[in-house]
């Protein structure tokens, strides 16, 4: 075998070798921390699979680069290199492959956003407003709190205002974030799919009280949730309020 | 690469218009694509004062915004006369000089002047008449930033025209030395397309 | 009169007649009657200081004597040129391209090295949970950090070595404008002087982002940052033209297109970038400056304003601004390897091809910094395939470095070593990017530490490794002395590894949840905030040592020869430093730039004029 055939079969092997051993690394891992939502399971899948598609392409770098800087240093040899202008093949097929490559992310990704986005129907609906610094969440029945609470396996549908700049709510759990704009309100549909509570936080720039702008959101089954919006119901004009409908009747 | 000792550079040598200069036909050539060049570059700010425009009105619901009415047609049609006009004088300089017809040349360019300057004149009143300010919501804002800035433009023209009838009445300007005419008139023609867009879409439309 | 010749001392007194005019005749006004804002004197003052400070320099003293139909000074036109040897004419309007491209790299290391500060009392007070300078001057701090190295990586290349190289590269004797290649630099050191002294006004707490309504609500600082940056844009736009005329029009006899050296390929397509993308940018700061100072509504929601247009507008320009950063890096990074692996730049014509997909692909994808913004929603999904396409000619650039070193015979002196160092650096930022372009990953990572670390990975990857490869490449060449090899090393292995350890653990903190611009964070995120801190002062303390090598090594290092890399490019042909008229003849190109390993041996020495 020639010698530039010997340099790419070498470093051909590392190369499978490196790659194979990050893969099966990488492979069952989870990205996002903490997993509460339909779409944060998504989400993870798509960062898995952008994960195990970086390991060659890394790999494929890596290998060629220490091969090099081991192997074909000049050490006091005065002489040029080989003059290799390119290869026709060798292009062609790293073209191909980096389009493929991105045609394919694109698409699952494509998949996903739609999965995630797409369905405008929701079963509970929240009004949220951002001021300079904190949120408010007002519910159905007319409860307004600065906690957000939402039944679990029920899609969610947050709507999302600001009285002043642009803040953004976001959940890390839940794998939701969008932009709370004035003048504009923006949507957040999500599922939850495991009770408890969870933390969520201002993700946009919005002056001095941005760092600490935090909220709190729990998430239970419906009879938890309806007995928490009876145990916060604003006194209405003529008295209590009726029961969200809907609702079981109450214990 | 390797290189090759040709004859000796007949530019080499150090004249008045200094280093880096090549000769004139080329320097000449090379000016006018620089303006070229720049007049692209102010496309793409008007391109984002009419984007703003339109993204803003397709918004607003009513256009104009409820309590407010877009000027009359009569000043602005007035304006648009006189600024095709003009782009029609500033040609004939351009092509005057080309055949080295100075007279000519400074006559058109005087008319071009005149016209440009009366533009300004009926802009300013129609501006006072309006009855709306700069202020009066996104109506205001975006009729005379766009406006404006046409505005500020016709006056960089016209003082740039105003230097080059200097050097002409001074003799300065000939038909194998005329690279600031044809500058002009492409920074004026330029001038002319976006005031028929402005007019279309922002008092007609 | 000292003072009355044109100069830095009379530029200085421009500058603050044309303030004291500007704030003089406001207050007149408000004397009369006029109700005149803070933001408005601002902005009167700093406009008509910059137009007294250029009249000051003299940048304009050659076109108003045009203007008047007056004959030229041919003396002071010759002496604008500059003297070899004499170091005021860097104080000074000087027109000669290689005085112009030391103005700017000189500039850019020291608005570099002032930003790196700040960036250090950023880490200081992220060392550890708690605050130490406060959220107000933290946020202050932030913004500005930012403003300034955008500036530099905005300007270092291209304006440095760019202005210096490009001519001699093509064989010319100068850019097209020589005239308004000065007066671009001369635009400079006032909006830099403003951004520097913003906290004096107040400060802005922004980011370089400036989003409405924020930017509308803060203070005198704010205004300052938006104007300085219009004014770079303006200095930047007539660079560019400069730019597309001189390598259009002024290339030497033989040198087609395909035969340009890669680098000036790269600053080609940059400068199409500028002169493009910029208005659109100033179109939106003029807009926002004008909901501020003038009481437009462009951006205020309660009166009929749009707050995301602004966005859309901003990133129109600042997604093509990155690869304005981006490829004069790239373009440095791939003049350098051929060089130090003896060995043809691989796939040339394609790495070309990729530069211009780049450029043209880079108006396309500006919506991926608003996926989380609220924007129309079917717009996602046409930009998250754009975004993702652009990944394919920005992977060329690794086919073209990795082609070139394959088989070569590598020389590992500093600047190849940059490359190296590039390679994996842009490797990292290049993947993560891929990371932020899919949107259902994005949500997550979108305003956390992950972006912080894709994008100086990519910046810090891209334009200022490839700006150490460039100014250790290219020191003999501009100082005519050799820069010192083993400090060399030490600020490449130093910086190196400290920038690494310095971002690589930000993409882990990004995905935990620690999010960008804040003073404070949760203490779970303590340790490792603590040790990006320590690995943060260690890239300081590397540049100083880049900053000794280059001020000793220029003042009193070896004599460099013409080509001390033997080279093959036409700036090497001639002497370290080039002759004032850059070359004796105008050279007849007759092959590419990269025909190493053709068995010829070392390129011809160049003749140097008299």
């Amino acid at each position: 075998m020639s010698s530039p055939q010997r340099h790419a079969w070498i470093a051909a092997a590392a190369w499978t070798v490196l790659s194979i051993l990050g893969i099966v690394l990488v492979a069952g891992i989870q990205v996002i921390p903490v997993i509460a939502s339909r779409e944060a399971e998504i989400e993870n899948s798509a960062f898995v699979l952008l994960t195990v598609l970086s390991v060659p392409v890394l790999m494929f770098v890596v290998v060629g680069l220490a091969y090099s800087a081991l192997r074909f240093r000049a050490n006091g040899d005065k002489e040029d290199g080989p003059p290799i202008h390119g290869s026709r093949g060798f292009q062609a097929v790293w073209l191909s492959v980096s389009f493929a490559l991105v045609i394919g992310l694109f698409g699952y990704g494509a998949v996903g956003l739609i999965d995630i986005r797409g369905a405008q129907a929701s079963e509970f609906e929240v009004q949220v407003r951002a001021e300079q610094w904190a949120w408010h969440f007002k519910y159905p029945s007319g409860v307004e709190s600065k906690e957000l609470h939402i039944p679990v396996g029920e899609r969610v549908h947050l709507v999302i205002n600001s009285d002043d700049v642009i803040h953004s709510f976001w959940v890390p759990a839940f794998g939701v974030k969008q932009d709370a704009v004035p003048g504009r309100p923006t949507q957040i549909y999500v599922t939850a799919t495991v009770a408890g509570t969870y933390p969520g936080m201002c993700a946009e720039l919005c002056g001095l009280g941005h760092t600490d702008m935090r909220l709190t959101v729990v998430v239970s089954d419906r009879a938890g949730l309806e007995d928490w919006l009876n145990h916060n119901q604003v006194p209405g004009p003529g008295g209590s309020q009726p029961p969200p409908s809907g609702s079981e009747p109450p214990k | 690469m390797t290189t090759h000792a040709g004859t000796r550079d007949p530019h080499e040598h150090l004249d008045h218009m200094g280093f880096g200069e090549q000769d004139p036909q080329q320097a000449s050539s090379n000016m006018l694509l620089g303006v070229r060049l720049g007049i692209l570059s102010e496309v793409m700010l008007f391109g984002a004062l009419f984007a703003a425009y339109f993204v803003i009105r397709s918004e607003s619901g009513g256009w104009p915004p409820a309590g407010q009415e877009r000027p009359e047609l009569l000043l602005p049609g007035l304006n648009t006369l006189l600024l095709l006009s003009s782009s029609v004088t500033m040609q004939w300089a351009v092509r005057a000089i080309g055949r080295g017809q100075v007279a000519t040349m400074r006559l058109s360019l005087r008319l071009t002047l005149l016209l440009g300057s009366i533009f300004i004149i009926v802009q300013g009143y129609e501006f006072a008449t309006n009855g709306f300010g700069l202020d009066a919501g996104v109506f205001g804002s975006t009729f005379y930033t766009l406006t404006g800035f046409h505005g500020a433009h016709v006056l960089a023209g016209l003082g740039f025209m105003a230097v080059v009838a200097t050097r002409a009445r001074r003799g300065l300007i000939s038909q194998e030395h005329h690279t600031a005419v044809e500058a002009a008139s492409y920074y004026w023609h330029f001038v002319d397309v976006v005031w028929l867009f402005l007019f279309s879409t922002v008092y007609v439309l | 009169m000292k003072a009355l010749k044109p100069g830095l001392t009379r530029a200085v007194l421009g500058a603050a007649i044309g303030g004291g005019i500007g704030i003089g005749s406001l207050v007149l006004a408000s004397s009369a009657g006029l109700v005149i804002e803070d933001g408005q004197f601002l902005g009167l003052a700093y406009l008509l200081a910059l137009i007294g400070f250029l009249f000051g320099i003299g940048a304009f003293r050659f076109w108003v004597t045009w203007a008047f139909g007056r004959e030229v000074d041919a003396a002071d036109e010759h002496a604008a040129h500059g003297t070899a040897g004499d170091w005021r004419r860097y104080f000074r309007f000087t027109t000669d391209h290689k005085v112009i491209g030391v103005q700017y790299l000189v500039t850019a290391f020291l608005l570099f090295l002032t930003a790196g500060t700040f960036a250090m009392l950023m880490r200081l007070e992220l060392a550890q949970p708690g605050l130490l300078l406060g959220k107000e001057a933290y946020n202050e701090i932030m913004s500005t950090h930012g403003a300034m190295m955008i500036t530099v990586a905005l300007i270092s290349i291209i304006g440095g070595l760019g202005n210096f190289l490009v001519p001699i590269m093509i064989g010319a004797r100068d850019m097209a404008f020589p005239k308004t290649n000065a007066l671009s630099y001369w635009l400079l050191p006032l909006p830099i002087l403003l951004v520097a002294i913003n906290p004096l006004l107040g400060g802005f707490d922004s980011g370089w982002t400036a989003y409405p309504p924020l930017s509308q609500q803060a203070n005198l600082g704010q205004q300052a940052y938006l104007m300085a940056f219009v004014t770079v844009g303006v200095s930047s736009i007539l660079s560019a033209i400069n730019f597309l005329v001189t390598v259009f029009r002024m290339r030497a006899p033989g040198m087609s297109l395909m035969r340009m050296p890669i680098f000036v390929w790269a600053l080609t397509v940059t400068a199409t970038l500028m002169l493009v993308a910029t208005s659109v940018v100033a179109g939106a700061f003029t807009m926002l400056l004008f909901d501020r100072v003038l009481g437009t509504s462009f951006f205020r929601a309660s009166r009929g304003g749009d707050v995301i247009l602004f966005q859309h507008l901003f990133w129109f320009y600042s997604h093509p601004a990155v690869y304005i950063m981006g490829l004069p890096g790239l373009g440095a990074i791939l003049e350098v390897v051929p060089v130090f692996a003896r060995k043809p730049l691989f796939a040339y014509p394609l790495a070309v091809l990729s530069f211009i997909s780049i450029g043209v692909l880079s108006f396309m994808v500006w919506a991926h910094h608003m996926f989380v913004s609220g924007m129309a929603e079917f717009f996602h999904i046409p930009i998250m395939l754009t975004t993702e396409l652009i990944s394919v000619p920005t992977g060329i650039v690794f086919l073209a470095a990795l082609g070139t070193i394959w088989m070569g015979k590598l020389h590992f002196k500093t600047p190849m070593l940059w490359v190296f160092g590039f390679i994996w650096a842009f490797l990292i930022g290049g993947i993560t990017g891929v990371y932020l372009a899919d949107v259902p990953t994005d949500i997550t990572l979108s305003d956390t530490y992950f972006v912080v670390a894709h994008f100086h990975y990519t910046i810090v990857g891209g334009t200022i490794f490839g700006l150490f490869a460039g100014t250790y490449y290219w020191f003999p060449k501009i100082t005519g002395r050799m820069y010192n090899e083993r400090l060399g090393q030490l600020h490449f292995w130093w910086f190196t590894l400290a920038f690494n350890a310095t971002f690589l653990p930000m993409f882990w903190l990004g995905i935990e949840g620690m999010r960008r611009r804040v003073a404070d964070y949760p203490g779970q995120f303590g340790g490792l905030n603590l040790w990006i801190s320590f690995a943060a002062f260690n890239i300081f303390l590397s540049v100083a040592v880049f900053v000794f090598n280059m001020v000793r090594s220029w003042r009193r290092g070896p004599k460099a020869a013409a080509n001390p890399w033997r080279a093959h490019t036409l700036e090497w042909q001639v002497a370290s430093p080039p002759p004032i008229a850059n070359f004796e003849e105008i050279p007849t190109v007759s092959e590419g730039p990269y025909e190493y390993g053709g068995g010829a041996g070392l390129p011809a020495e160049g003749r140097a004029a008299p």
